[in-house]
């Protein structure tokens, strides 16, 4: 018996898949040093007790899921990824992306599965960008739209199928910029990231595949995967004449719904439909890009909900949820064209502006925060309030973490001066 | 010597490595000694109780990938590798028997020295 037992526990303590028992609260009751050594690092010194509470700032939708959950038992998530931003830490090696499935076992038992797929999730991305590229070239036997663009975005050669596939006579494009025939819209109709965004990745990374709704010559519309490829043709880097790039068109079926639906699900908080941490941790990082290029201005507001602790212990979570969810579609209705909107865990959220200065992210986020005010939330018409704390890349040199760092620093100083109000300067 | 009469806190390396298996064992506080190559060729009767496994599953096998998992990270198991003298004692939550356990870990190790040790007062 005692043998068994021992077996038993060196065959948990050695798995390498973390294994976690948890209450309806979070509460661990039981887990494997697997699954200690994947939270250590994102529970820090105090150790993982309330599975929600550290995992609230990496996966805010996880404990929606888990009380969302109507049946006593059955598996509510498989293979669900967890984004992790650590930081610094995770340059030192922690996890990534960790892969959740969630099994309930009865009424108050739950039970995870937690494994470190990082390096899966880097090999993929690398797989599904091959693959894209791959296709290109392949389906391009049936003829591709080709063309040859100088390092200023001037085109220099088009080939017949181009011509073809957008209606633009060849002899009507070269030497004019590429720009003039190509826009790049998202399936929502916004401009999927400018071209020079685009030849300046192809440039670092050798390649990058985009997609996105083109118009023809007639005005007609048609969803176009493009290809631009770095070449490293011997040449003066500056000479207007030699092909810096080559891009290949192609003419692809639109995404369909569930094809968009999947955008959604990649990009987009679980509970409140704003954006994630991951896909604003994606766009930060382009904005930076862009400041430090061009310098264009870009700006960050971090926004939390005052005494948001309150209303969920006073109402409980289903109220405190609908508060979120109010809070995101007022600020998704308000952001302009080209911001970001997101919700980084629990009560925080972040409006990510690109081209507006400090002022102008200090004029929205006093609007947010006065209608945020006048909000009226459920039958009981509850009342929130949310302080707020601005900053812009020209005032961190374009670092993202000094950005994030200094709009946090105003953010507490707002709430520590008395809440409901903005503050976009240090004291 | 008499490891008992040292603490948690005031034992030396030097102690640890005069001290016969007896002495280890009765040591009120888990002993784990491993060689540079992470294997494990010291795990006293105490740390036996904690953890519920027994000697001959952790001895000769690499603590960091058995046993020892959960110390597999910046914190503890890198540590070793980066800090040539080292002496410190961390808070830490072990998984004793798949419980949640806080515990405090005290990381030795020295030049001179070739086995290293990890000291949990739970």
């Amino acid at each position: 018996m005692q043998s068994d037992e021992n077996s038993l526990l060196s065959f948990l303590y050695a798995c390498p898949v973390g294994l976690i028992e948890f209450d309806r609260a979070g509460r661990i009751g039981m887990l494997n040093p697997h699954a200690m050594k994947l939270l250590m690092p994102l529970a820090g010194p105090m150790g993982p007790e309330d599975m929600f509470a550290f995992l609230e700032r990496h996966a805010p939708d996880l404990r929606n899921l888990v009380e969302g959950f109507a049946e006593d038992h059955g598996t509510i998530r498989e293979g669900h990824r967890i984004h992790v931003d650590l930081g610094d830490i995770g340059r030192k090696g922690g996890p990534q992306v960790l892969c959740a499935s969630i099994i309930r076992l009865g009424p108050d038992r739950y039970m995870a599965t937690l494994s470190d797929i990082s390096a899966q999730v880097a090999q993929e991305h690398r797989l599904a960008q091959a693959d894209a590229w791959f296709s290109a070239l392949i389906d391009g036997i049936n003829g591709y739209a080709l063309l040859a663009v100088s390092g200023n975005g001037t085109i220099l050669s088009a080939n017949r199928h181009f011509a073809e596939q957008t209606g633009h006579p060849i002899e009507r494009v070269v030497g004019c910029p590429v720009r003039e025939f190509l826009q790049g819209h998202d399936c929502g109709g916004h401009p999927a990231g400018n071209l020079a965004d685009e030849f300046h990745a192809a440039t670092r990374d050798g390649w990058v595949l985009r997609e996105g709704w083109e118009s023809r010559a007639d005005g007609g519309r048609y969803w176009c995967q493009r290809l631009i490829v770095a070449r490293d043709d011997p040449g003066l880097p500056d000479d207007p004449e030699r092909p810096a790039y080559s891009m290949v068109l192609r003419d692809v079926p639109p995404r369909d719904g569930s094809a968009a639906d999947l955008v959604a699900m990649l990009t987009r908080d679980h509970l409140t439909g704003a954006a994630n941490r991951m896909h604003f941790q994606k766009v930060l990082r382009r904005e930076r890009l862009r400041w430090m290029r061009s310098k264009c201005p870009a700006s960050l507001t971090m926004l939390d909900l005052d005494h948001f602790k309150a209303i969920n212990d006073t109402y409980g979570h289903p109220v405190g949820d609908e508060v979120l969810r109010e809070v995101a579609a007022l600020g998704l209705s308000r952001i302009p064209h080209g911001g970001v909107f997101c919700r980084l865990g629990g009560e925080e959220f972040a409006v990510l502006l690109p081209e507006a200065d400090l002022a102008a992210a200090h004029a929205l986020a006093e609007d947010l925060r006065a209608e945020i005010s006048r909000l009226s939330i459920g039958a009981s018409g509850i009342r929130v309030t949310a302080s707020f704390g601005c900053a812009a890349f020209a005032e961190v040199d374009g670092s993202t973490e000094a950005l994030i760092a200094l709009a946090d620093e105003r953010l507490y100083a707002a709430k520590r001066a008395g809440r409901d109000r903005v503050l976009a300067a240090t004291a | 010597m008499h490891l008992a009469s040292y603490g948690f806190e005031t034992v030396s390396l030097a102690d640890l490595e005069q001290a016969d298996r007896g002495e280890l064992d009765a040591a009120p506080f888990g002993i784990i000694g491993m060689r540079p190559d992470t294997v494990a060729d010291v795990y006293n009767e105490t740390e036996a109780e904690l953890s519920g496994v027994s000697p001959r599953n952790v001895l000769g096998a690499p603590f960091f990938d058995t046993i020892g998992q959960c110390m597999n990270n910046f914190m503890v198991a890198q540590r070793f590798e980066d800090e040539p003298e080292l002496d410190d004692i961390v808070p830490f939550v072990l998984t004793l028997r798949m419980r949640p356990t806080r515990v405090r870990l005290r990381l030795l190790q020295m030049p001179q020295v070739e086995r290293r040790y990890i000291l949990i007062e739970r």
